[in-house]
């Protein structure tokens, strides 16, 4: 066992920390150009850089205000979908379901370009709406698979003891579902955050240019030799998943019957 | 059914308020513009020109004409795909008024109809300090341009070095096949895919044709060329065994190649944009000695154009932009090494003596040849027949053996 924990350190270390290090380490120093024997140049200048930019803050709020939306979205189609192929009994069940999954089977930007046509006539093109409705497709059947997963480990007999209770539908949501999905809530979060901030292509396609997200602004920086920059840009878009989610997490605690860590009795 | 019938209409209306800039005078234009806003698409992965736009050029515009000029990062291509989905749609009032383009994309847009038409006839500033009769202005990669784009740039392909580890870099093909031999490993280029590793083909096709304008004076004939095209595929295996890797892996772009040299595992790279390495080495990713050379018999060059999409939804906007990047200050800022440093389009002898002189002071930095080495070297480009060709017969002659 000891042996065991030993491996994983030194897997981490290797394989994680080390390259997360050298990213941070870059990203506060000239590109360091190892093979001629340099040491590391320590300066700000690649941050200066990314602050300079004009549409970063910009860039970065349009991100996270989609994100958002993006992920309630999600929760909300996410829970009834899952509740409903869990608790409602109609045939074809299975079909259904390869069916809700079936948008991540087909390329997104294949949907994207087909949908871009529909999105111009309705006039959702050019818009932060278009962006958000496109962003769905990548993620709602992960969603709808991960809250459908906990809906069934939850069972049907939970599911009904509320019921026979007396409790409405939106009380035992509240007081009984979300507080037991929270599992589910947590991943649902990290997912749809992540897949909503890092697309690329169908943002462009559909946003046109007009939605400006951080991936329009990051992604042409990929063709340039200078790591500083690459370094300082790739932390920036790092972090803004993690605050996030140290948003949702501090929402999620507003649910009923969470264990507060500021009155932790136990 | 009558539905269907209104929607055809609505979309293939609206044609002939459109057109209206076409026929308005200078003055017109100017006053429509007056006050608008212009979306100018453009590639955004270099640093120093997107804040040559929105540092220099944009409060410059709208001080001077009232006009609020916004960049939007976007490759080329991915603005073409969306101007020709628009155009299915039947989108007439389009976010995109000025588009930066050359080349191939030009071609594609030309030929789908995604360009707004005629205009550079219009521009005030391309008529007075430009020779409107360049045939680098012309013809774009052998396309005819009827004044559908504004030249903005030009750039000329050359090779960087390190003058610290190569005291005398080779002067023509035959020098750099020997050097390669000499230093096994120490040069390698981009594969053919790559914009610029296929120009870097090209020179080579270039240098083992009889002359240089035997194949950028024709359209692309394979039987014609084939003798200088074996020489080129002989010329290139000769090298491949003492290239980077013994030639078993190729960069896969530029940027690639650009690493390698920054570590000092090659010591050459290459590029279109004379002047590239001035910022790279300022942001101190290619060593401080690095300098730049051009190979007998010449060095490509080619010129970048400002277009306007087909549905603008403000032409005046998109001229009086137009017309501002092309006059004498906006170049004179470009063509500083501050931002971009990149070469100007304008015709040195048309402009007034004194902003003439201010261009010939410029110092565009230690990495950059002199004017008159690369204007001694400049070739032009060929038909954009052979970029498509030289892919896929590269990999064939050269990769697959």
């Amino acid at each position: 066992m000891k042996q065991n924990s030993h491996i994983f350190l030194v897997l981490t270390l290797l394989f994680f920390l080390i390259p997360l290090l050298v990213l941070v380490a870059q990203s506060f120093s000239a590109p360091w150009r190892f093979q001629t024997g340099a040491g590391l140049d320590w300066e700000l200048r690649s941050y200066e850089q990314l602050l300079q930019n004009p549409m970063l803050w910009k860039a970065t709020f349009t991100s996270i205000c989609i994100g958002f939306v993006v992920l309630l979205l999600n929760v909300l189609i996410g829970v009834f979908t899952g509740k409903a192929l869990t608790t409602v009994p109609f045939k074809g069940k299975p079909w259904v379901e390869a069916l809700l999954l079936s948008p991540i089977l087909i390329p997104v930007l294949a949907i994207a370009m087909g949908l871009h046509i529909f999105m111009i006539r309705a006039g959702l093109a050019d818009t932060a709406l278009g962006v958000i409705i496109i962003h769905l497709v990548p993620t709602v059947p992960y969603s709808i698979k991960v809250f459908h997963n906990s809906y069934q480990q939850i069972g049907r007999a939970m599911l009904e003891q509320p019921h026979i209770l007396g409790s409405g539908f939106f009380r035992q949501l509240f007081t009984v579902e979300l507080p037991l999905l929270k599992p589910a809530l947590r991943s649902v979060t990290f997912l749809t955050i992540v897949i909503s901030l890092s697309q690329y292509a169908i943002t462009a396609v559909i946003g046109g240019g007009r939605v400006l997200t951080l991936p329009l602004v990051f992604f042409p920086f990929l063709e340039n030799a200078d790591a500083s920059v690459m370094s300082a840009f790739s932390l920036w878009f790092a972090v803004i998943p993690v605050w996030m989610y140290i948003l949702v997490e501090a929402a999620i605690l507003l649910l009923p019957y969470s264990r507060l860590p500021w009155r932790n009795k136990r | 059914m009558l539905l269907f019938t209104l929607l055809l209409a609505a979309c293939s209306g609206g044609g002939s308020q459109k057109e209206a800039w076409k026929d308005m005078s200078w003055e017109t234009i100017e006053e429509e513009a007056d006050g608008t806003e212009v979306r100018l698409y453009m590639w955004g992965g270099d640093e120093g020109i997107n804040r040559y736009i929105d540092e220099w050029a944009a409060p410059r515009l709208k001080e001077a004409h009232n006009i609020t000029l916004e960049r939007v990062p976007m490759d080329a291509a991915e603005i073409l795909q969306k101007l020709q989905t628009e155009k299915q749609a039947g989108k007439q009032d389009g976010p995109i008024d000025v588009i930066w383009i050359n080349g191939e994309n030009f071609k594609n847009a030309k030929e789908n109809e995604l360009l707004a038409g005629s205009f550079t006839d219009k521009l005030p500033a391309f008529n007075e300090y430009y020779d409107t009769e360049d045939p680098a202005f012309q013809t774009d990669f052998g396309t005819s341009v009827e004044g559908m784009e504004a030249p903005w740039g030009k750039v000329q392909f050359v090779f960087h070095y390190d003058a610290d580890r190569i005291s005398e870099p080779p002067s023509s093909f035959e020098e750099l096949q020997n050097w390669i031999h000499d230093n096994p490993g120490m040069f390698t280029y981009p594969r053919a895919e790559d914009f610029s590793g296929n120009a870097f083909l090209r020179h080579v096709l270039y240098a083992q044709a009889e002359e240089p304008s035997d194949i950028y004076e024709n359209p692309l004939n394979e039987a014609d060329i084939q003798p200088a095209a074996d020489r080129t595929w002989a010329y290139l295996k000769d090298i491949q065994p003492d290239l980077w890797r013994s030639g078993n892996h190729y960069p896969n772009d530029l940027t690639e190649l650009d690493r390698l040299y920054s570590q000092g595992e090659v010591l050459m790279t290459m590029g279109y944009n004379e002047s590239r390495a001035e910022s790279l080495v300022a942001d101190g990713v290619f060593p401080e000695s690095t300098r730049s050379f051009v190979l007998e018999p010449g060095s490509i060059g080619n010129t970048h154009f400002l277009s306007i999409p087909f549905n603008s939804s403000n032409p005046p906007g998109a001229l009086a932009a137009i017309n501002f990047l092309l006059s004498p200050e906006a170049q004179l800022a470009k063509f500083k090494p501050d931002y971009w440093g990149e070469n100007t389009t304008i015709s040195l002898d048309q402009l007034p003596e004194d902003m003439k002189q201010k261009f010939e002071a410029v110092d565009r930095g230690d990495s950059v040849l002199s004017t008159e080495k690369l204007e001694e070297s400049f070739l032009p480009e060929s038909e954009a027949a052979y970029v498509e060709w030289m892919k896929e017969q590269w990999f064939d002659e050269v990769v697959q053996p």
